[in-house]
Formats: structure tokens, C-alpha cells, sequence
């Protein structure tokens, strides 16, 4: 079961970034992916619509910023929790190499 | 003269990118409908900055802009590079912001770049200097780009409103091309590493950040060493404002890195004019904040943090048809459309695969062979 939700995860991914599988980067098909595809976007002569439908968290704003920094606010943790710190104490080499 | 064929596209979003790429890839770009419906509508003056520092760095690059700058015609000439290049990057967004394209355009110029950068250093936008110089830049080592000849010093600070900082960014050329690499350990962390800076305002600011930014990595790892740089007189820049850059170094040799700034908004800038301007948020929680974001780089293990996915995946892609493999935490917006605007370009398209042990990322591309065409001209 893990496989298989391993799999679907995985096609999951291409498709978030390079949209269904149908719509490929080819420019030809582009006619039938016109209300999901969430790539492309900038090769349609009126690509007002699909750019509203575009996955991700530029959602509907296409005039966004152009930033490279991930500005992940309000998702920042506490970091002062025990819990946590124990959590990645194993990311540094303090923590507990045997595992 | 023949006649061009241009790539169209739509739209203001990720100019930067399609830019480089254009330029990267020679793909002659037209871009309508720039914020045609906005109530300012065209292209902001960063933009324009950035159009104009494209046309500064290379030969024979054709810019046409319409009356309202909600159209732009592109067609991308051969970098050159050269020494002593002078560019004023304006205050309406950071030297960062023209760094990330310029280092990437400056491996494939024709001879080494070196240019100074005036404008706004630290803002909370883009990363800052000093993260370039501790993150960004041993980033391209990893590609085989020669540590000698790259280098970025800073000269003065400077934050918004006025900016005022100064910077000299050196980049050498890659001799043929990048070098394809496999980079999915991303080790532990050994040390934690910082900068704090401050403008115009008192040193005890950068003591408050640093003692906070500690609090918090205290119970992890003792190597913490954070630094101040106090700017005083010439060199503050022409605005009040204080910061953090921190890096986290592993065991790999892989750098996270986390930075951010305080400082009074722009006024031209009406989406943040509510937040900042008020009182600026207190030196101890901007350290705690930046010390918790660098964890939460940290925890997502990927071989660099979320504002460096894109110039990752845009350098594998560049790299010769060999294979190459990365490893990054969760997926960045930024970098999504990185992913995107590649396989527009350069036609390499990345297998992305979680890795559910880990809860990381692994892509794996096979680099589209760039060579540094215009060396070859000599």
C-alpha cells in the first residue's frame, strides 16, 4: 500500500508542476487542457481564464511579486517547544547518531 | 535581417525569469498585457532597471517597451561582461533581486563581470547580501564554477526607503560549462553562522537580535557564532533600518540560510503601507523569528533552503547531458515556476519524486549541454 501511495504521490508532483500528463508541454494541445492545466498558460492567445485555475499559491494573482524568498509567515512554529526541538535535534550532528 | 520569431507570453509574473532564460536560451520573448488592468499599468521600475542592466552586461540586445509599458519586446544579445560596470538598481527592490539572474548570466559571458550595484542591500523581500555571500555563492562551487574570481563585497548598507548601499559583485566565466552533480546528502548540521547589521540606529539593536536568534538555538547546537557590523556615517546608506542573515552549515557542506531586515516601507509601495508603517517590530522577536525559519529550513532537509531551489534547478538544467540529482525539502512556489519556465525554454523537464522517508523532494533532469558560446568568439 505504501508503494502505491508512494506512486500516486509521485505523479502527484509532476503534475502539480507540469500540469496533466495530456497537456505535455506541447503547444498543440493545448485547446483540451484550456480549463485545467495549470501550465502553458503563457503560450495562449487568450490565456485570461486558465491563469485563475493555476495551482499553487500564486492562485488568481498573476501580476505577483517576483520573489525568490519564500516568505512563509504565520507558519512559522514555535521553535521554544520541547517537542520540536527533539524532532530534528537528529538533523544536527549533537543528536543521536545510532538510529 | 530576418525576421524574428518571438516567444509570446502574458502577463508581469516572473519577468526575472523569463529574462534570463530568454537570454540564456537566445529565445526572443513578447510579453503583453503587463499589469495592462492595473491601476498603475506597466512595467515597475525595477523591471526597467533590470531591462536596462541586461543591456549594459551585453552586445546587441534589443529592448522595445510601448508607450505604457504594458508591452515588451525582448530580444536577447551575447553577455560580455567586462570590469567596472556601474549599475544603479533604484529603491523599489533590493540588489537581490538583480543578483540572483546576474550570477547566472555572468558564468556565460564572454570575460568576467565585475560591476558595482548601488540601491537597497537588505529589505525583507529578497535575500540579502549577506546571505549571497554565505549561501548563494558557495552554492556555485558545487557546480564546478572556480571559487577564484567570485566574490561579493559589500560596501555600504543601505535599506528602504533610500537605499544607499553599495555592493561589487565579481563572477568569473565557466571555461565550457557547468559541471553535473549528484547532491542529495545533505548532511547535519555542524555549525550555525550570522551576521547581524544595523543603519542608523544603535549597535545595542544587533546585541537584542543575536541574544534572541541564541535563545533559540541553544538547546540544539552550542557553535553559534553571530556577528554585528555596525555601519556608521558614510557607509549606513540614507535610511534607518536593522537586520539578520543566518546560515546553518552541514556536515556535507550544504548552506541554509534564513535572513531578513526591518525597516521603515516605502511610501510608493501601497500593498505594505499598512504593516510597516507603523512602529518596526521589536529586535528580539526579528531574531527569534529568522533563528525559527532557519530551523524550519533545517527540518525540511533539503541540500538548500527554499529561496535557493530555483537557482538550483535552473543550474542542473544548465549542466551538460549528464544526469544530475538533487535533494530539497518541500517545494517552493518560486521554484515551481522555475520548474515551469525551464521546460519552456530549455526543454528539460525535471522527475520529481518524494522521497516519504525523509519527507523530501529528489528531481532528477538531465542538463540541456550550455556551453559558454560567447568565450568561444575570442
Amino acid at each position: 500500500l505504501s508503494e502505491r501511495t508512494a506512486l500516486r504521490h509521485n505523479i502527484n508532483l509532476m503534475q502539480l508542476v507540469y500540469g496533466k500528463p495530456a497537456s505535455k508541454s506541447s503547444n498543440e494541445m493545448k485547446d483540451t487542457s484550456e480549463e485545467e492545466s495549470e501550465d502553458d498558460e503563457f503560450f495562449k492567445p487568450k490565456g485570461e481564464g486558465n491563469k485563475k485555475s493555476k495551482e499553487g499559491v500564486n492562485d488568481n494573482d498573476v501580476d505577483i511579486d517576483d520573489c525568490s524568498k519564500f516568505l512563509s509567515n504565520g507558519s512559522i512554529k514555535d521553535w521554544k517547544s520541547e517537542d520540536l526541538i527533539a524532532s530534528i535535534r537528529d538533523r544536527f550532528v549533537t543528536g543521536d547518531w545510532s538510529k | 535581417m530576418g525576421k524574428i520569431s518571438y516567444m509570446r507570453l502574458k502577463g508581469s509574473q516572473n519577468l526575472r525569469l523569463r529574462l534570463l532564460l530568454s537570454t540564456l536560451s537566445t529565445t526572443p520573448i513578447l510579453i503583453e498585457d503587463i499589469r495592462a488592468d492595473a491601476t498603475w499599468p506597466g512595467l515597475r521600475p525595477h523591471e526597467v532597471s533590470l531591462l536596462r542592466l541586461l543591456e549594459k552586461i551585453s552586445d546587441d540586445c534589443v529592448v522595445e517597451i510601448n508607450e505604457t509599458g504594458t508591452k515588451l519586446k525582448y530580444k536577447p544579445g551575447i553577455v560580455i561582461g567586462g570590469r567596472h560596470l556601474v549599475h544603479d538598481c533604484g529603491t523599489s527592490r533590493a540588489i537581490g533581486y538583480f543578483l540572483e539572474p546576474l550570477i547566472v548570466l555572468g558564468l556565460f559571458g564572454k570575460k568576467a563581470l565585475s560591476i558595482r550595484l548601488k540601491g537597497i542591500t537588505n529589505d525583507s523581500k529578497d535575500p540579502s547580501v549577506d546571505t549571497f555571500r554565505s549561501t548563494t555563492l558557495p552554492m556555485l562551487k558545487q557546480f564546478g564554477i572556480p571559487p577564484e574570481g567570485l566574490d561579493l563585497k559589500i560596501q555600504s548598507c543601505g535599506v528602504p526607503p533610500h537605499g544607499g548601499g553599495e555592493v561589487i559583485l565579481s563572477i568569473p566565466i565557466v571555461q565550457d560549462s557547468l559541471k553535473a552533480i549528484t547532491w542529495i546528502d545533505e548532511g547535519m548540521v555542524k555549525r550555525i553562522r550570522g551576521v547581524t547589521f544595523s543603519t542608523k540606529v544603535s549597535v545595542q539593536f544587533e546585541n537584542t537580535m543575536i541574544h534572541a536568534a541564541r535563545g533559540i538555538f541553544n538547546r540544539l547546537l552550542p557553535d553559534v557564532h553571530i556577528f554585528t557590523d555596525h555601519k556608521a556615517g558614510e557607509q549606513a546608506g540614507k535610511s534607518p533600518g536593522y537586520g539578520i542573515s543566518l546560515f546553518a552549515e552541514t556536515t556535507s557542506g550544504c548552506f541554509i540560510s534564513a535572513d531578513t531586515a526591518v525597516s521603515y516601507g516605502r511610501e510608493d509601495d501601497e500593498g505594505e503601507l499598512d504593516d510597516e508603517k507603523k512602529e518596526l517590530s521589536p529586535p528580539g522577536d526579528i531574531g527569534e523569528k529568522i533563528a525559527s525559519a532557519l530551523l524550519g529550513e533545517i527540518e525540511q532537509g533539503g541540500v538548500v533552503d527554499s529561496t535557493h531551489q530555483g537557482l538550483l534547478f535552473l543550474l542542473c538544467a544548465l549542466c551538460p547531458q549528464d544526469v544530475s540529482k538533487v535533494r530539497v525539502g518541500k517545494l517552493s512556489p518560486y521554484g515551481i515556476e522555475v520548474l515551469r519556465h525551464i521546460r519552456d525554454f530549455l526543454g528539460v523537464k525535471f522527475v520529481i519524486k518524494p522521497d516519504p522517508s525523509t519527507e523530501t523532494v529528489i528531481l532528477k533532469c538531465v542538463g540541456c549541454g550550455l556551453k559558454n558560446l560567447s568565450r568561444k568568439d575570442n
